[in-house]
């Protein structure tokens, strides 16, 4: 247990490395001269010179990219090129939206993809498994922006039903919810198809054990065996799968940030990028693969927890 | 012959190639609907009805069924079956290249690492590090380096695809390595890219053709996503995200402009999703998860 979490953790630092290396590079290759930038339009050339200075942009490359280090371990991610905001304010005001999105997305898709995936499973080969595979397969094919522009066109627009632009307020407000409701129907509504595939599949793989049939045997009933042999034991694949799919879902959020003008970390990035702010786009790229290296590492440490049988590996 | 006869003798008179397509009618349709898919992005340029830039503003958000325009036409009155011939030709074009790219140099690490067991545990940690990174990441951060762009969104998914077409190579080259045949070919000192190129790449074809094929969809729908975000294919070039992005602008006066090219993308995935699938269940029973 405590091997396996320290051998992830040891995986983790190249990662890590890659990550910072990136956002090195990319401010590497920033076409204008960030001393320029930060000194203003007025400045003199010996006050561009000093602040070159102050930022050790005459250093040796390795120096600079040991200061880059340093200055990312005291939280001084620098400052939006567009509105000169530090870049740590901006994502502490974007993460909490994103995580809001996230969790309302999963909250309603993970149970509702679990349940048709069980029901497929267990009536293996009727018309409803055949319905919800078919729909799993057609739901995996869907691009996130689609989903999200009819619900924008049918509930927001059409019925006007619920709000399709901005964050209303937080989650436990009647206005917060209503507004992550659509932005949380669409990225939900992309995680469904997985979640329910790989639920039917670990479904199957369970139901056809010889435990399975033994309770069968000793006549247990079909909601006994469904429940305690059944889901219990294929739920622990399904909880690594949903893991293994946070880059899918960050991805979808991503695009869904986009579509509802959703104020989270994905919409930042990407406005960051599209107006070559680059110390924003290094920032959010930066916390965005921190979110997701830590993610994969406590899924990863959750499933051994989980099924004993690794343990011992 | 009578009427009886005829109708025994029916069968065995069937040419294979439709025998098979009854037998595997999902198989047969993906086939057929991705075939057509990629003879009308290749004859878009002689298919298509006008100019993919041609504009008429006095025909701006034509809705379908107007007039000489089956599909309407966009926001700056350009037809909407040219732009989606085009659109559907610059995706396809976007995915293949992505594919070939990233499978390639994935089946040549691949190869390396089930041939030469010394550099296994270091390229295999390298692909590691790479898979660490959902495909989002890499788009994000390349067309932040490089700007935004169709080679932007090429070079990510490419790179996204290398880890996962190097695992499946490996380990379908690592089962060959263990077949008699190899051994002999050793044996008779044949050189290391003999032995590569005869006997252990056509024994993973068919995986990798599988995968291939399965990536394909989702490298088209990651493809898609990215242009949609404006990090991919610039306006005016005519790309299925890209159009979806400039068409959201105007959903409620218009919802064709964006609704059509999203249509096509979940076409075009799910036919190549129905296709892998169909592949797979051929060629390459173990993939199936």
């Amino acid at each position: 247990m405590l091997r396996h979490t320290l051998q992830r953790l040891l995986l983790s630092v190249p990662v890590l490395f890659g990550v910072l290396l990136i956002g090195f590079l990319l401010m590497q290759v920033v076409p204008t001269d960030p001393a320029t930038v930060r000194a203003g339009p007025s400045a003199t050339a010996e006050i561009v010179a000093e602040i070159r200075r102050d930022l050790g942009l005459d250093e040796p490359i390795y120096v600079q990219f040991g200061i880059y280090i340093w200055r990312l371990l005291h939280g001084d991610l620098g400052v939006s090129i567009i509105n000169n905001v530090p870049v740590t304010q901006e994502l502490g005001a974007t993460i909490g939206p994103t995580l809001e999105l996230m969790f309302a997305s999963l909250f309603w898709s993970i149970p509702l993809g679990i349940f048709l995936g069980t029901v497929a499973g267990y009536w293996r080969g009727s018309l409803l498994d055949r319905v919800v595979t078919a729909l799993s397969v057609a739901g995996g094919s869907v691009p996130v922006f689609f989903l999200g522009l009819m619900l924008i066109w049918f509930l927001g627009f059409q019925w006007q039903l619920l709000p399709f632009t901005g964050r209303g307020g937080p989650l436990w407000t009647l206005e917060g919810w209503q507004s992550v409701a659509l932005p949380a129907l669409t990225l939900g509504g992309v995680f469904i198809a997985p979640v329910a595939r790989m639920t039917r599949t670990a479904l199957l793989d369970v139901l056809g054990a010889e435990h399975v049939r033994t309770a069968r045997a000793k006549g247990l009933g079909e909601t006994a065996i469904l429940l305690r042999h059944g889901l219990r034991n294929a739920l622990i694949p399904v909880v690594t799968l949903i893991g293994l799919q946070i880059g899918f879902l960050l991805g979808g959020a991503v695009v869904t940030e986009t579509v509802f003008s959703w104020p989270g970390v994905g919409r930042l990035a990407v406005g960051a990028i599209l107006s070559s702010d680059f110390p924003m786009a290094q920032g959010t790229i930066i916390v965005l693969s921190l979110g997701f290296i830590l993610v994969n590492l406590v899924v990863d440490v959750l499933y051994v927890t989980l099924d004993p049988r690794l343990r011992a590996a | 012959m009578s009427a009886a006869e005829a109708d025994l003798a029916r069968p065995a008179r069937r040419p294979g190639l439709l025998r098979w397509a009854l037998r595997e009618p999902v198989a047969a349709f993906s086939a057929l609907a991705a075939v057509l898919l990629i003879l009308a992005a290749v004859l878009a340029p002689a298919l298509a009805p006008t100019d993919p830039f041609d504009n008429d503003l006095s025909l701006a958000m034509a809705a379908p069924g107007t007039e000489g325009l089956l599909l309407g036409a966009d926001n700056q009155g350009r037809d909407m079956i040219t732009r989606l011939l085009f659109g559907l030709r610059a995706t396809l074009m976007m995915g293949f290249a992505s594919v070939l790219l990233g499978g390639g140099i994935g089946a040549v690490v691949g190869f390396a690492a089930a041939f030469y067991s010394r550099l296994d545990g270091l390229l295999m940690r390298c692909m590691d590090v790479l898979l660490s990174f959902p495909a989002i990441l890499f788009g994000l951060a390349i067309a932040a380096i490089f700007g935004p762009g169709i080679l932007a969104v090429v070079l990510s998914l490419s790179v996204a695809t290398v880890p996962l077409m190097a695992r499946i190579v490996r380990g379908s080259a690592l089962v060959a390595m263990r077949q008699d045949y190899m051994v002999a070919a050793r044996a008779i000192g044949m050189s290391d890219a003999r032995i590569i190129f005869r006997h252990l790449a056509p024994n993973c074809l068919s995986s990798m053709c599988v995968f291939g094929t399965l990536r394909f969809g989702q490298v088209i729908l990651l493809g898609s996503a990215l242009s949609f975000l404006g990090l991919g294919a610039q306006p005016p070039v005519a790309e299925l995200g890209a159009m979806a992005s400039e068409g959201r602008t105007y959903l409620f006066f218009a919802p064709h402009i964006a609704v059509i090219p999203c249509v096509m993308i979940f076409v075009v995935v799910l036919v190549f999703n129905l296709l892998g699938d169909a592949l797979r269940d051929a060629l390459d029973p173990k993939l199936r998860v």
